[in-house]
């Protein structure tokens, strides 16, 4: 049977006819972005709710100047990873096949970026960490891996500038057994040989599921530390806290504690008069000055919930507003372009101009935010009045101890 | 290592060991008598120490704990009474041929759908109630006051516990049971209501633990997932059905992974129990006070 060249003309016609419509359709389509992050335990679910805040803010700013690419929305696609490497991996192929996502943000425990980076690399599909700190995240030299927060050695680095300056002598380190917790360990005891001589570090690695510390936190106190840093995520970094003040060993001792979890709103809650007097390392402080843009968001922030925003919220809102700015420049929406712009582009932070470079080691597509010790002086302090101890540059009060 | 260190270590263990042996007790109780285990366990631990924070943050006030227990634990013993009576008493007066399986199932099922409320209802943050007591000093050992309080409840609660089982008529119709739910039924004992009681009864003592222990541990949705396993480990090591052995297995408990996560890493802190267990099953399988079944 021969077929009427009429006849596929006439069915090339309806075919283009049929396909018209649709074409706008698709330019309209929403660009996806997936947010993976801890929204349930046992991951740190309150800094995955603060990273979401901060994302949804930030899409809800794009879209209400018009979206990406010639008009199209952003659309968030949530995933809760729960703080598990199995559960975010399950999250990431989901949001890679199912919904399309051309980038995933909002990541916070490193043991899970650490799963789900070999994941976008497969899906050529970019993955931001937010909160997850872990030097080998970035130190593999993935295309499709970016970070806008700090490294763990970079943060010992900076714990052991604190040590000299305060002139510590007996240093404990009590982590969880988490990529995080062991990292860090790891990277103290090769920073600890650059302190010079006097400068005694005992480092004990406990499990995250454990709930009572208390032999550990006896055999620490014994050791008589001087400093005492505590590298716990979530519902541990609680746990130690209050268990370190019932032995008697915190606030004798100074604690650190290693990230920002003190300057969420529910930590006097959880803690009362034991969260006296303890510090923490934080990456923001009320009294910055933000860009334009990072002031928007803080402005409107406290409008929405009353309260002051939280460094995982801030960052989240950056990494989405930088994701479609990258979006514009690449003008498209496919992972490779969005490398190539992100690698090529300058890009409006929360607090200064964000780029990407491919430096040695863990600096690889990396950008840094500042790192501040804090500390509070009286039981429900506001974080808004929490003093600042370190670095001198920033400083606004001296280390206070009981 | 000095004495006095190790003194203390000791009696962090024993503290930490005779508070989950609260835990183990409902668990060995349940099965005395329904001869079923229930996995959901740590998640009525967790809803005893949601009511309990939630008694403390808005009815009672931070200071009436001692009265937001028993409520607690009343709350989730009628709570068990209503999930024994719908979901697991079937079990029992329809000839169900794999029971086991069944209890295992639906009280599996029941542990994923409690942790996935108390995320729903609650959120997924932690929440702790304000402290029951100010620090204070067991011997050698610097304590925290809500685990010393912890620790006193659960000795009243025991004694409580005896009490009901060996000087009560039900506590006689639970012996019973436990002996055999045949030879109880032919002296008039409606064995079905007798194992709603027991289950609310189980239920409330892992209540307990979850209010006693809330200011310390925190209360979030996942808090009753590590009490679970401890209470399976101690019954096992004291042996399943034996009220002393829950006791006995909790402070074992206790000592072996405050010595093994001192002495060795803490990093394998719940392993200890688990390498005692598997020794002591290889020379004693029946546990400390098991018994051997009897079967005519």
């Amino acid at each position: 049977m021969t077929r009427s060249p009429l006849l596929v003309a006439a069915a090339l016609l309806v075919a283009i006819g049929a396909a018209g419509p649709v074409a706008p359709a698709l330019a309209q389509a929403p660009v996806k972005i997936g947010v993976l992050t801890p929204l349930s335990p046992p991951g740190d679910a309150s800094a995955g709710q603060f990273i979401l805040r901060g994302a949804k803010m930030a899409a809800d700013d794009v879209n209400a100047r018009g979206g990406v690419l010639g008009g199209r929305k952003i659309e968030l696609v949530i995933e809760d990873d729960s703080g598990t490497p199995e559960k975010g991996a399950a999250g990431f192929r989901k949001l890679a096949t199912q919904d399309r996502a051309v980038a995933v943000m909002g990541q916070f425990h490193s043991s899970v970026m650490g799963a789900v980076q070999d994941l976008a690399e497969q899906f050529k599909i970019p993955v931001f960490s937010t909160q997850a700190s872990a030097k080998g995240i970035t130190e593999r030299h993935l295309t499709y891996t970016f970070r806008t927060h700090v490294i763990d050695p970079d943060r010992v680095a900076l714990w052991n500038r604190w040590i000299k300056q305060q002139s510590f002598k007996r240093v404990t380190i009590l982590a969880e057994n988490t990529d995080y917790g062991v990292g860090v360990i790891e990277d103290a005891k090769k920073l600890a040989a650059g302190m010079g001589a006097g400068v005694e570090l005992k480092t004990v690695i406990f499990d995250r599921a454990v709930v009572d510390l208390t032999p550990q936190l006896l055999e620490i106190k014994s050791w008589k530390p001087d400093l005492f840093i505590n590298v716990g995520i979530g519902t541990p970094t609680y746990l130690i806290v209050k268990q370190a003040y019932d032995v008697g060993l915190f606030p004798a001792t100074p604690m650190l504690v290693s990230y920002d979890l003190p300057a969420r709103p529910e930590f006097w809650k959880n803690l009362g008069d034991k969260g006296n007097y303890l510090t923490f390392i934080t990456y923001y402080h009320p009294t910055m000055k933000l860009t334009p843009r990072g002031e928007a968001f803080r402005t409107k922030y406290r409008e929405q919930f009353k309260e002051e925003p939280v460094y995982g919220a801030l960052n989240g809102y950056a990494q989405v507003t930088l994701l479609a700015d990258a979006l514009n420049a690449a003008k498209s929406d496919t992972g490779d372009n969005l490398v190539k712009a992100l690698l090529a582009g300058k890009f409006d932070g929360w607090n200064g101009t964000i780029t990407f470079t491919r430096g040695e080691g863990p600096y690889w597509q990396q950008w840094t935010p500042p790192m501040l010790f804090m500390q509070y002086t009286r039981p429900d302090q506001p974080f808004t009045e929490a003093k600042i101890v370190f670095p001198p540059e920033f400083k606004t009060g001296e280390l206070l101890k009981k | 290592m000095d004495a006095y260190l190790l003194s203390q270590y000791v009696l962090s263990g024993v503290v930490i060991g005779v508070v989950y042996s609260l835990m183990a007790l409902g668990i060995t109780f349940i099965y005395g008598i329904m001869k079923m285990i229930n996995w959901a366990m740590g998640e009525f631990y967790m809803i005893g120490s949601y009511v309990q924070y939630a008694l403390l943050a808005t009815l009672l006030g931070p200071g009436q704990w001692w009265i937001a227990l028993p409520l607690a634990m009343g709350a989730v013993f009628v709570l068990g009474l209503v999930v024994q009576r719908v979901l697991l008493r079937p079990m029992y007066v329809r000839g169900i041929e794999r029971r086991d399986e069944y209890a295992t199932i639906v009280t599996i099922v029941l542990m994923v759908l409690f942790r996935n409320l108390a995320v729903v209802l609650g959120g997924p943050n932690q929440f702790a109630p304000r402290d029951y007591a100010r620090p204070t000093t067991l011997l050698t050992l610097p304590i925290s006051g809500n685990r010393f309080v912890a620790l006193l409840a659960t000795l009243v609660l025991l004694g409580l516990f005896y009490l009901l089982v060996k000087r009560t008529w039900i506590g006689t119709a639970f012996r019973g049971a436990a002996q055999n739910r045949v030879g109880i039924q032919t002296a008039g004992v409606d064995v079905l209501r007798l194992d709603m009681a027991a289950f609310g009864v189980g239920v409330a003592l892992a209540a307990a633990a979850g209010a006693l222990l809330a200011p310390d541990f925190l209360v979030y949705p996942e808090g009753g997932a590590i009490s679970t396993f401890k209470g399976f480990e101690i019954i096992v090591i004291g042996g399943l059905g034996s009220i002393l052995g829950s006791v006995v297995g909790g402070v074992l408990l206790g000592v072996i992974e405050a010595l093994g996560s001192v002495f060795l890493s803490p990093a394998y802190k719940d392993l200890y129990g688990f390498v005692f267990l598997i020794c002591l099953l290889v020379i004693r399988p029946t546990g400390l006070f098991g018994e051997r079944e009897r079967t005519v």
